[in-house]
């Protein structure tokens, strides 16, 4: 009987043992896979990966912004307005371009294999839900996006009606802009993204007070 | 001087009978000990070597492992590769090769994207195709309301084309740049494939040029 029991339980903490070397053989696989993999330490980002969400539904969000900067500057001769929209039309089209090419070295589709905004309502990496992916369920209109309706009503306004009108869209536009860059910086750690990410919040933020001036001083 | 030989002396026949058995025994076990280590270290050396080569062929897979949508490996069955398209602009109205067209000389204006329930002119839904747009056309006498209302559901919401086309010999047909299928219906799995491959494919003249600030056609309803 207690020969029996012996046994048993020194079968019991080999399993064990046994168990926790696989668990390491597990861990350690992973990282040296990761470590060596091309892209320096990091994996390349999947078709459902937060890196690649975000780099279709900011190339959709900058296009919006794109279209609002021609628009406007059709539709006024203000100096500072032009330029402004000028400076976000080139910048956000150099910008998209980078994370088109984001997706085509990863080889990703440009388009996404589920709803916009699913990598958004994902929890972030130290597992929770960071602040401004609160509520974010996929599909949803991303954050900050001009209704077609608004989009009609700056194609047909002019002067300072459209300027107004213009900071106005583009100011919401930049504070959901920001909100997304932090929603991906919450997400990745690969510097590729966290780069592009980090700026677009840096000059948008700026960007919001400064077109809060310029309204400021249009009312 | 205490050494073995007196102490044995000192003893009886029956305690160093009994001595001889305590040190055989002891030998015995010493032995049997030896040797329980000796197999806990081949059986943990056996686990470890096999958790070695287990951790090499992990890190091996994860090396190697490939994303798994990669567009250049999905396959459209039955699509048609249209090769040597000129992507010359003409003011004048062109007579393609393909119906619907799927590239070719087209107008200096391109057709604004989006969902149509008007034919479109072709001439400027082709220099759409040159700047990545998929465009989608069905025959509206082959489909129902309800099939076309879940078509619209199913576009992206940019570099996209949704519009009716008479006459068609298949419900649906979805063009990019150079690439055609002719699809079964609006639940043919080829539609979403075909989308996710050429939408904004590289393989296009211009992916990521605007498809929109230029002419809309008629019936535009988003």
């Amino acid at each position: 009987m207690s020969l029996t029991f012996s046994t048993s339980s020194r079968r019991a903490r080999l399993a064990l043992v046994g168990s926790l070397l696989v668990l390491v053989a597990l861990v350690a696989g992973v990282l040296l896979g990761r470590a060596t993999a091309p892209g320096g330490g990091q994996a390349t980002p999947t078709a459902t990966s937060a890196e690649a969400g975000f780099a279709r539904d900011m190339q959709t969000h900058h296009s919006q912004a794109v279209d609002m900067a021609i628009l406007i500057r059709e539709a006024t001769d203000d100096p500072e307005v032009r330029l402004l929209a000028l400076d976000i039309l080139t910048a956000q089209s150099q910008q998209m371009g980078q994370m088109y090419a984001w997706l085509v070295s990863w080889g990703v589709p440009q388009t996404s294999t589920e709803e916009p905004m699913a990598w958004m309502a994902r929890p972030a990496l130290d597992g929770g839900h960071d602040e401004h992916s609160e509520g974010h369920v996929p599909g949803e209109r991303m954050p900050g996006l001009a209704t077609p309706e608004q989009m009609s009503a700056l194609a047909v306004a002019e002067g300072v009606e459209a300027e107004r009108l213009f900071l106005e869209l583009m100011t919401a536009h930049h504070i959901g802009g920001v909100e997304m860059a932090e929603a991906v910086l919450a997400r990745t750690e690969l510097p590729l993204v966290t780069n592009l990410a980090a700026g677009m919040v840096a000059i948008q933020d700026k960007e919001i007070d400064y077109m809060r001036e310029l309204l400021a001083a249009r009312q | 001087m205490a050494d073995g030989t007196s102490d044995d002396d000192t003893l009886t026949v029956k305690q160093q009978r009994e001595k001889r058995r305590a040190e055989k025994v002891a030998a015995l076990k010493k032995k049997q000990q030896a040797e329980k280590v000796r197999n806990r270290i081949t059986v943990l050396g056996s686990v470890a070597a096999g958790a070695g080569v287990l951790s090499l062929i992990i890190a091996v897979v994860v090396t190697s492992a490939t994303p798994p949508v990669d567009p250049s490996t999905i396959e459209v069955e039955g699509v048609q590769v249209i090769e040597g398209l000129d992507p010359i602009h003409v003011q004048t109205a062109v007579d393609y090769d393909q119906t619907p067209p799927a590239g070719g000389p087209h107008n200096p204006a391109w057709l604004n994207c989006g969902i149509y329930e008007e034919p479109v002119p072709n001439e400027n839904a082709v220099h759409s195709l040159e700047h990545g747009a998929v465009w989608v056309t069905y025959d509206p006498a082959q489909l129902s309301d309800d099939e076309i209302d879940r078509l619209r559901d199913a576009m992206p919401s940019t570099y996209m084309i949704l519009s009716p086309y008479d006459g068609l010999d298949a419900p649906v047909y979805a063009s990019a740049w150079g690439f055609q299928v002719a699809l079964d219906g609006v639940d043919d799995p080829r539609l979403n494939d075909f989308i996710v491959k050429y939408r904004q494919s590289p393989e296009v003249p211009e992916p990521g040029a605007l498809c929109s600030q230029a002419v809309d056609g008629p019936g535009k309803i988003s």
